[in-house]
């Protein structure tokens, strides 16, 4: 073979080389996140849980007293859980009357559900706002407050099918959905609206509680 | 061995230009400078500001995405937790590990989930664009001398489906952003596709807004970029975050400085 020919040859090997090493490397400008990423979902999920529990979603939140909570804590006890924010005006005063009244109608036997509500509004609804807003609505300890980074929300809201949207106004355009979480952390059932009927809520609570 | 020396400083110097081109393809992000732009959604009169960003070139491919689940195994098919990528997931894939299975490396990944393109994004040190962001970038036209020089052209091609699948990235159209293939190629993945609310205090979210479906006056039914819009927001407010779809990719961006 002529000395061009075995030149020739080499190039476009060494270029096919460089094809396949180009995809290993990743070509992003940026450099992927190393091991620490803060996202909610990257981690290493929880292994006995199952495949459709909320609490797959990893990452921290901040409750009313500034204490640490992530979702897994919740594990073990069945959940009311639903999103809101403390400036709203009209929609989330109604939504925290109905899963009261749902707490009501669970009479003894409330103490043995946790009612879990979470901001979406991460800018001004601290864990101080929030502790002052739980003081307001008169609720007691199990109740928890959920503030959390921006990226935190959007997660769960996808999660649990609430639609959101911050308006100019700094107010937020949402659904208005409750969800049962059974001891697992598995939608076992929802209500969407305001000022709903509590009994489908207090009968799906139920059966988790027998 | 002299001229051999030789030789080899050419190639490398070679090979070096080679890898710069090749290095440049694939997660190449594009800066757009941001505006106030009419959304489809809001009606006439609102102007939403859009900042600057980047975003990706070319929507994600399979071999990008290959990467990506080999990087992080809990995102390949046998490991995914279903709450967050139903059974569609990657299911064009043959093979999760190898790159042997049969899809095109440079077709768009498709059948990924929003938790899996959004940790995607984060793996890269980028994001989901914003609806926003993505309906600014998707606006802007075609460059000249293409194939296809109208959106509208792109658009009714693609709906009433004379493109193929399969297609690779960057091989239909890029527009006057330089970003490629925003129509005509995949559905894209935005981060925020369930701030479609219904009305502005949330009373009954069984509502669909009223632009989409009343024919408000921004609309103009003869215009196929308006009715790509409409099928667009109508197809985002039906999708849920595990879904994943044959014809649903995605590309990042990044918040400009």
């Amino acid at each position: 073979m002529k000395k061009e020919t075995i030149v020739l040859l080499w190039i476009f090997g060494v270029m096919a080389l460089n094809l396949t090493s180009c995809k290993d490397k990743g070509f992003s400008e940026t450099e992927p996140a190393s091991c620490c990423s803060s996202s909610p979902i990257m981690e290493e999920a929880v292994t006995d849980l199952p495949d459709l529990s909320v609490y797959h979603l990893e990452g921290s939140w901040k409750n009313q007293l500034g204490e640490q909570v992530e979702m897994i804590d919740f594990a073990g006890v069945p959940v009311v859980l639903t999103m809101f924010f403390s400036h709203c005006e009209y929609a989330c005063p109604l939504l925290v009357h109905d899963i009261k009244e749902v707490e009501n109608k669970l009479e003894n036997r409330k103490d043995e559900v946790i009612f879990v509500l979470v901001s979406f509004d991460h800018k001004r609804d601290t864990p101080e706002r929030l502790k002052l807003y739980a003081e307001s609505q008169g609720v007691g300890g199990n109740w928890m407050f959920l503030h959390g980074s921006a990226s935190q929300i959007k997660s769960l809201s996808v999660v649990l099918g609430i639609n959101y949207e911050e308006l100019e106004n700094g107010q937020f355009a949402h659904s208005n959905r409750k969800l049962v979480l059974d001891r697992d952390g598995v939608v076992v059932f929802q209500q969407d609206g305001l000022q709903t009927k509590a009994e489908p809520v207090v009968s799906a609570l139920t059966k988790l509680l027998h | 061995m002299r001229s051999f020396g030789f030789n080899n400083l050419w190639l490398i110097s070679l090979l070096w230009l080679y890898s710069a081109l090749l290095y440049s393809q694939s997660g190449e992000m594009v800066r757009i400078k941001g505006g106030d732009y009419m959304p489809f959604i809001k009606g006439q009169t609102d102007q939403v500001l859009v900042n600057s960003f980047w975003i990706d070139t070319k929507a994600v491919t399979n071999a990008d995405y290959l990467q990506f689940v080999a990087a992080n195994p809990q995102w390949s098919k046998s490991q995914v937790k279903r709450i967050f990528a139903d059974e569609n997931y990657l299911s064009h894939w043959n093979l999760e590990q190898e790159g042997t299975g049969r899809f095109a490396e440079l077709a768009p990944v498709v059948n990924v989930s929003w938790f899996a393109a959004q940790a995607y994004c984060e793996w890269q040190g980028k994001r989901l664009p914003e609806l926003h962001e993505w309906e600014f970038a998707a606006k802007a036209l075609p460059v000249e001398n293409q194939f296809y020089d109208s959106l509208q052209r792109i658009i009714s091609d693609w709906y009433s489906n004379r493109l193929r699948n399969n297609f690779e990235v960057g091989s239909l159209y890029q527009n006057t952003y330089g970003a490629w293939d925003m129509h005509g190629l995949i559905w894209e993945w935005v981060y925020d596709f369930n701030s479609i609310t219904m009305n502005d205090d949330g009373r009954n979210q069984e509502e669909m807004p009223e632009g989409l479906f009343c024919g408000s006056a921004s609309l103009n039914a003869n215009d196929a970029t308006d009715y790509a819009s409409f099928v667009r927001f109508a197809f985002r407010t039906s999708l849920k975050g595990n879904y994943s779809l044959r014809r649903l990719g995605f590309r990042c961006a990044k918040t400009a400085d």
